[in-house]
This record gives C-alpha cells, structure tokens and sequence, in this order.
C-alpha cells in the first residue's frame, strides 16, 4: 500500500511544499467542508461490465468530509454508490451470451484519502480561485452481487480493501462553496476473477477503474 | 374402452382392406399399409411391473439377437454392415467416367445408385456377397474419393422397462433421475421448458399419431433357429402416445421423416414398433405437470421423430431400409436442414474408430447450421468396452456430446467428492456405461443393480406384452398391438441422452443459441464425478440444468 502511494506523496511534496503562499499563512488553521459528489468510472474489468451492463462506464453517487489543514494539507472521507442491474450471462470464446436473468451488482466505496493542495501563482500573483490537488490513500470496497433463482451461498455480500490516488483543481465559485473535478484511480483485488464468473471467463480481476469525479464542495 | 375395441378392429378390417383394394399401397409388395389417423386413442395400462428390460436381462439379449437375425436373414449373411452397399464421397472434380473407373477397381459389380434425399454422398450398390470393408479399403487409396465406407447397422442404446415423478406407495422408485440433474429449479427458472425449441430424435419412431396398420406377417426363424407361423395379413391397431403428443397432438410433431421405409408412403410417417424412440422422446418431451404419469425434461418443446433404426417389427412387415451409417448420416442432415435446433441420437455402434466419415461430415454440418447434438457414450463397459464410433465423433466435434450414463446411488450426494467408490461416496458409474477418452458428460441412465425397478428411468411407451409377442412360443405368436401403453423402465445411456437434449433445448431457448456454447456451459457447470476433473468414466461429470441455466454473474 505505502509503496504504491509513495510517488503521489513525493509529488505532493515535491510541488507543493516549497511554494507554500502567504495567502495560506491567513486561511483557516483547520476546515471541515461537507461535499456531494458525482463520478463516472471507467471499470477495469471492461469485458465483464460489457457483458453484464452492457457498458462499462458506470455512475457513482456519494458524499463526504473533507478536512484541510492550513489550506495545504487534506483529508477526504468519502462514501459513494454504484447499484445497476444487468443480465447474468454465458461466456465461450469472448461471446457473450444473455440468459435474461436479472443479477444486481451494488459497490460502496468507502475512500480515506490525504494529499497537498497547490497554490499556484500566475505573473508571481497567487490564483486564489483555483486550486490544484493531489493524493492518494485507501479504500474500502463494499460489493454485493444477488441474481435472480440464486441459492442464499450464491449471492454475494463482501468487502475488499484497494488503493485510490488522486489529482484534479478546485474552483472557488464563492466564498463557501466550491466545485472540484478530478480523476481518481482506483484498484480494487479479491472480488472479482474468481470462477465461475464473468470476470473470470474475461480474466479480469480489478473492480477498480478510472473515475472522472466531480464535487461540490461547502466551506473555505 | 375395450368393447369399443372389439367394434373398431373388424371395422377397421374392413377400412383397411378397402383401402388396399384402392391401391394405397406402394411398399414391398403392398405388405405393409399404414391407415393414418385411422384408430383410437391409446389404452393407457398404467404402470407396468415387469422388469425384463434390463440390459442384461434374457429378453433384452433376445430381442437383440431377433433383431440381428431379422437383419441377417433379409441380407443373406451376419455383418456388421448392411451388405452390398458401401456409402462413397467423390470429390467435386471427378468425372462420372472416373467415379466409375475408380468403382471398377474395388468391385465389378459396383454401381452407383441415384442419390438418396438428404444426403452429400453416394450410395454405390454391389454383390452382397462381396465384402464392402475390403472394397473400400481398396478405394480409400483412389484419388477421385474423399471418403469411403461400408454402411455400418447402428443400434439403440437402450435397454427398457416402468413410471410416475414423485416416489409414493403404489409406485417407490418415482422420477429419480429428473431432480437428480437440478431440474425442479431448471423448471423455476425456464417454466416455459423449450417451446420454441424443435428436437429431432434420431431414433425408433415415434408413438404420435393414431392409426390402423394392415401387414403380412411372414414366416420367420429367430436367433435360435425356432421357426415361426406365417400369419398373413392382419390388421394392427396402433396409437399414439397420449401423454407425448397430448390430445391432439396439432403442432407438437413436425416434419417426421421415416428413413427405414424411405421410398413408401409410409417415409413421413415414422411409427416406432419398438419402443425405445418414444421412451426417449418422453424423457425430453412428456407431458408434464398435468397430473398424469411421468413428466419430460423440456416438456414443451416441439418434436421431430425421424426413424433411424428399424426394430424386428420393420423387417417383419418388409421395411425396405435397415438402420446403417447411410441412413443416420442422411437423417442428421434432414434433421438439421428441417428446421431442428436440437438432435438426440441414443444410437451408436461399435468399431475402430474414423470409420464413420459420412456421420461425422454430417455432424458437422448440423452443427455449423447451429444444431446441437447429444449421443450416447454406449452400454458396452462390461462387453469388452469398445469404442463407440459415433460417440467419439461427438468428443471432436465441439456442439456434440456424447453421454455417459449414472445411477441411483448418484442420487444424495453431495459435495465435492462425489462417487469416489467409498461406502462414504459410493461409485454412481452405471455398469453398463461404456469408458473412454469420448466420454463428455453424464445423466441418469439408470441401473437395476442394487435397486431392481427403483433404479429404472420410467417413460410411457407400449405395453411390451402386446408388441414382443415374437419373445413367446411359435403357437403363442400373434400380430401386435400397439394401441396400449405403459408406463415402463428403461436402462441405458440411451436413457440419459435425452436428459442433456432435453437440458440444451432449454438453454437454447434461455439464450444460448451456439451449440458449442451449449457444450462448453454443460461442461463448465457439470458436477464432477469419480477422479477430479474430466475422467473416462464420466467425462466432466454429471449435467447440472439449474447451473447450465443460471449462466454467470459478475462475481462469484
């Protein structure tokens, strides 16, 4: 886990820590600000999503905490949901075949993540409006999975750890609200890719991705 | 029901002899004249309670060698092959003068006959006395063929004899067989149970439709060597199945093809006299949850009886065809081009292997034209285990399975380490089950060993002591009836083939329409048996229908 955070960390670090505006020097020693946000996520496990969802871009809706520390230093602790139904399925040779029985997937990411907000500076005057970030941390992934006609023993309720990282810019609309939008990796082992399962006639095993997330974010 | 009888036979004498008088006969020698729609419905006798159908059973090794002797006398001699005809792909290219030539090398009595309907190969007729293995062989070396072989006779894969789903007091063994393969939750799943599929059964015939059949009866010597009366003429009643074709049976049965009587009128009209065919086709298709008798796997689907193997009966009224590679080969291909999504052939024979390049090119087209194919895996484990010709093609055709068969002691296992032979896991291999690399997957074959009539697979069909009146003496010997049915046990792996047809009609009309597809979820989701993984016993293991149908999710 450490080693896969290390090059966001060395990054956060290697950016933001030198430059640390006077401006930050006024903001709030600490802020909690509540937010919502919205994503859209790229599943790894492409083939499988096809198979099952017919796509495998997929919505997830949630909410969190965000806590900053002298407008440099962040935490989020975020919680969303994914919940779609598709079509369990037959896979030979890479087709796919539809069996027209419902399966419903749920996945609840739970995310601590810490990173550095940047400060950036155009013409040596700070960009107050605009703030960049970075980071990265750990998840905690929720996954159901019932389908129809299925014995109690073949649905499906766990719960994996993963990594997440982090990098987008949020926009100070106001001066308590703001909206951020970023891209969030994700790797999330151990709930797909076991057999029998679509995932695993595809070989994927990832129930991570690649989110494009946007927030609105209350607070300073 | 019987004094209505008693009116309708010396009426139907009458129909009949006026019909012939017509001229409506045109097979050998106007022995044999089928009055379709012309009788009443079935006699239904109830469960029968003799137990003689059995594999090892006298009667079965009787009926076996009648049959065999039927055959032989027709032909002249005992050969694994029908004789004087051998079944020749030429190539594309070959001029009629050089299929000649080549004919000419192997047999100077060889012509090549006027293709049959159905088939992709000629059928070359020759000297019954001459030997078609030794004529092929020479032509197999000429380059104006693709193939060549002798018409090899296939057979059923059976041994029958009795009914009901549920186990109760009047009737203990109930339908083992169904829940042991996940049905009662394949049925929850798929209520439909394949009414927009078509399975062609590549068998005896069929019981379904009502007639009255004039035939005359010949003198005849069975296997050992007792001489039989002539009869005459006689008039047969005969009646469909009431619980395979229901009342009417309008839309159930389509586009039946007789290839035993190919030629007559009777070619559409593929009556079974022996039995088997109709047992088989209600394990696929009998009328179920109708409170009467047994019930089918994938009990709506629509029926296509195409005769294939000709019973004692056939030769006794004059068939003018017997069941051979010709025959099977070109039936697969009437099957496939007639509208079948599914064929079941609880047939086969044995012999080296590759000797059957007609059937397999047949399998093989059926299959690219998406038909899935089910054959049984062969009752010959304890008869020396031979390969099973047609079996075997099955292994190398991926949409074609052939089917090893279990018994009752499969029934209540579970786990992981099923019919390992321990007291713990008691062996399920049903003893006749033939072994080898061909074996894909496993059913309920059934097997009186251990469990008498309990271990049957029950299926209505007729009332054996009205149609093998050729099992009593010479002064006991009548015509058939074929107007009664039972509901009687059969063992075999023709018994647990049509349980796989039966499960890939479903899974057809749940959505997988690639028989290749079909083969590869059977095997996925087949409850491993015996040795892990696959073994020769019982290939991936035994069929799961509920798992076949549920397909996969996401996650497991």
């Amino acid at each position: 886990m450490i080693t896969r955070l290390a090059p966001f960390i060395a990054c956060a670090i290697a950016l933001g820590w030198p430059a640390a505006p006077a401006r930050a020097q006024s903001a709030p020693r600490i802020a909690l600000r509540p937010f919502a946000e919205v994503s859209g996520e790229r599943f790894a496990a492409t083939q499988s999503f096809n198979a099952t969802f017919g796509q495998s871009v997929e919505p997830l809706y949630g909410g969190g905490l965000d806590v900053t520390f002298r407008d440099r230093y962040f935490v989020d602790l975020a919680a969303s949901r994914f919940k779609k139904t598709g079509d369990q399925v037959f896979v030979n040779n890479g087709q796919v075949f539809h069996l027209g029985l419902a399966m419903t997937a749920t996945l609840t990411p739970v995310e601590l993540i810490g990173g550095y907000r940047f400060h950036p500076r155009v013409h040596g005057q700070p960009v107050a409006w605009l703030i960049p970030y970075a980071g990265g941390g750990v998840g905690w992934y929720g996954y159901q999975q019932t389908s129809a006609f299925a014995q109690p023993s073949e649905n499906i309720d766990t719960r994996k750890t993963g990594v997440v990282a982090i990098a987008g810019a949020e926009l100070r609309v106001h001066r308590w609200i703001g909206i951020a939008g970023d891209v969030v990796y994700t790797h999330v082992p151990g709930i797909l890719g076991s057999d029998p399962s679509v995932s695993h006639a595809f070989g994927e095993d990832d129930l991570g991705g690649v989110a494009g997330r946007f927030r609105v974010i209350v607070g300073r | 029901m019987f004094r209505s009888r008693a009116v309708f036979l010396p009426a139907s004498v009458l129909v009949a002899a006026l019909a012939v008088s017509h001229g409506q006969s045109t097979t050998d020698a106007s022995r044999f004249v089928v009055l379709a729609g012309v009788g009443l419905p079935a006699v239904d006798a109830g469960m029968a309670t003799e137990t003689t159908h059995a594999p090892s059973t006298a009667e079965t090794l009787h009926r076996v060698e009648l049959r065999r002797a039927m055959q032989d006398q027709r032909a002249g001699l005992s050969a694994p092959y029908t004789p004087g005809r051998l079944i020749v792909r030429f190539k594309d290219a070959a001029s009629s003068a050089a299929r000649l030539n080549a004919l000419r090398s192997a047999s100077s009595t060889a012509v090549i006959g006027e293709r049959p309907s159905d088939a992709n190969f000629d059928v070359v007729r020759m000297d019954p006395t001459e030997d078609p293995e030794a004529a092929a062989e020479v032509l197999r070396a000429r380059p104006e063929i693709d193939y060549v072989q002798p018409a090899y006779r296939v057979h059923t894969m059976f041994v029958p004899n009795d009914p009901y789903y549920l186990s109760s007091p009047s009737f203990t063994p109930g339908q083992w067989n169904l829940p042991l393969i996940g049905l009662e939750q394949a049925w929850d799943i798929q209520p439909a149970a394949g009414s927009t599929i078509t399975v062609a059964v590549l068998d005896t015939g069929m019981a379904y439709m009502n007639a009255t059949i004039t035939a005359t009866l010949p003198a005849f010597r069975d296997d050992q060597g007792t001489q039989y009366p002539a009869l005459g003429p006689v008039v047969i009643p005969y009646s469909a199945a009431d619980q395979l074709v229901g009342g009417s049976g309008a839309g159930r049965v389509v586009k039946p093809r007789d290839f035993i009587w190919d030629g007559t009128p009777s070619q559409f009209m593929p009556l079974d006299f022996d039995g088997h065919g109709t047992h088989v086709s209600g394990t696929i298709g009998q009328l179920t949850n109708d409170h009467i008798g047994t019930a089918g796997v994938a009990f709506n689907v629509k029926l296509m009886p195409v005769k294939v193997i000709d019973s004692i009966w056939d030769d006794l009224f004059g068939a003018p065809g017997s069941g051979d590679d010709s025959t099977v080969a070109r039936a697969i291909r009437y099957a496939a081009d007639n509208g079948a999504n599914v064929i079941n052939m609880s047939i086969g024979r044995e012999g080296p292997p590759d000797t059957a390049p007609a059937i397999e090119e047949a399998i093989r087209y059926a299959v690219s034209q998406g038909v899935f194919i089910a054959i049984a895996a062969g009752n010959a484990y304890e008869n020396g285990n031979p390969k099973e010709v047609i079996a075997e093609i099955a292994s190398r055709v991926q949409g074609a399975v052939s089917v090893a068969a279990v018994d009752r002691h499969a029934v209540g296992q579970t786990g992981t380490r099923r019919c390992q032979g321990t007291p713990a896991s008691p062996d399920c291999h049903a003893y006749y089950s033939s072994s080898g690399s061909w074996v894909e997957i496993s059913a309920p074959g059934g097997s009186e060993r251990g469990f008498d009539r309990d271990g049957y697979v029950w299926q209505q069909t007729f009332d054996f002591n009205l149609t093998d009146t050729f099992l009593l003496p010479p002064d006991s010997f009548t015509a058939p009836r074929f107007d009664v049915l039972k509901y009687v046990g059969y063992i075999g792996t023709s018994m647990a083939t049509p349980h796989v047809t039966g499960v890939a009609a479903m899974m057809m009309q749940q959505g997988i329409r690639d028989p290749a597809a079909i083969e590869a979820a059977m095997e996925k989701f087949a409850i491993d048996l015996g040795a892990p993984g696959r073994d020769d016993l019982f290939g991936y293991g035994l069929i799961d229908a509920r798992s076949s149908l549920r397909g996969l999710g996401l996650a497991r």
